[in-house]
């Protein structure tokens, strides 16, 4: 093979690359947002560990809000749970945040849905209001520069190919 | 073409009871009346007050925000944006009418009053909020969004004129939903 032949073929594919992450390969659901700085996003989880969100510079935070109340939120949790199996091995840090709700009725959930998941509670609510998610469940994409580039709409299939793969292509750009 | 049809269960109103849809898409059959066409879907599912208390009291709301939750008739309402346009929500522009005129909703105002009054923690009103249907948002093609929107207790009958909007200036092709006969379920009346 001619080298500049290769050079093409790897432009090519390079802007195809590119073009499936940031252009209109999205998946079903997925917006991208204009990348204002995330909101703050200190708590602890439900093992007492604190989490600040400003500690998670350098790659890229995929931020979920939920309640076990809401029927879309429940039914996501076992796609969230898989999705986090599969990606275990990709930079991106999975943080589960759980809007109002007491230790109790958060494990009593989790526990049987998806046990290794360790959400951060957000026990008033006041910092998933912060975020002003569209409803919940809510879905944030942060950028390794802090920044929200973006957004799930509504309760979404994030064990399946498409959103995977968008997810590995993030971490590849 | 639009279809409204009543297909209200106990069994399934029970169930939906316990698990509120807020922005997720729910799946056939609809446990209300609907209207669904080619541009949204957009379904009723009125409430009994011990459907409504029984949420509430297992999120940790006390008896005196129940009592006050009690009073009011909650309906939650599903939309789901089926265009390929923007789909604007804004329920304070919705005409809610029964045989002695216009209704009018019980707002975050309201809420905030009764809630003071009973001193309800702050998780507790979090909660509250996020189980309502938002105020104003521009539905995204294939968005869903879910919430209950909250009248002062009745038993009449009402109709429900939903308009929304559309497109990003929201100069596009309005779409009118219309819902005729809407009842609370009174107390008792779901076994």
């Amino acid at each position: 093979m001619k080298p500049r032949f290769v050079s093409y073929t790897t432009c090519l594919l390079l802007v195809l690359l590119a073009a499936r992450v940031h252009g209109d390969a999205l998946p079903p659901g997925v917006m991208r947002i204009d990348g204002p700085p995330a909101p703050a996003l200190r708590l602890d989880d439900l093992d007492g560990n604190a989490f600040d969100l400003a500690d998670s510079r350098g790659h890229w935070v995929f931020v979920h809000f939920w309640a076990s109340w809401c029927g879309p939120c429940r039914r996501e949790m076992p796609g969230i749970a898989k999705m986090t199996g599969l990606l275990a091995d990709s930079t991106i840090e999975f943080v589960l945040v759980n809007t109002a709700e007491t230790e109790d009725a958060v494990f009593s959930f989790l526990g049987i849905v998806a046990p290794d998941l360790v959400p951060l509670l957000d026990s008033d609510g006041l910092v998933t209001e912060a975020w002003q998610p569209r409803g919940l469940p809510a879905t944030f994409l942060v950028d390794p520069a802090g920044r929200l580039q973006y957004q799930a709409l509504g309760g979404r299939e994030w064990g399946q190919p498409a959103y995977l793969d968008f997810l590995r292509g993030l971490t590849t750009e | 073409m639009r279809t409204v049809r009543r297909y209200l269960t106990p069994a399934i109103a029970l169930v939906s009871a316990c698990l509120l849809p807020a922005a997720g898409a729910i799946e056939p059959p609809w446990p209300g009346p609907f209207v669904e066409n080619e541009r949204i879907l957009m379904v009723l599912i009125p409430r009994t007050p011990e459907q409504m208390a029984a949420f509430y009291e297992a999120r940790g709301f006390p008896p005196a925000a129940i009592e006050r939750i009690s009073r009011t008739c909650f309906v939650t309402v599903h939309i789901e944006n089926r265009s390929q346009d923007v789909i604007w929500l804004q329920p304070r522009q919705w005409k809610l009418t029964d045989g002695r005129g216009e209704i009018r909703p019980l707002e975050s105002d309201y809420w905030k009053a009764q809630w003071d009054a009973v001193d309800l923690p702050q998780a507790s009103r979090s909660t509250f909020g996020w189980t309502q249907l938002p105020a104003v948002r521009d539905l995204q093609p294939d968005e869903p969004v879910g919430g209950n929107i909250v009248l002062p207790g009745t038993t009449r009958t009402f109709d429900l004129d939903a308009r929304f909007q559309t497109g990003a200036d929201r100069r596009g092709t309005l779409i009118d939903v219309r819902f005729r006969n809407i009842e609370c379920p009174r107390s008792g009346s779901v076994q």
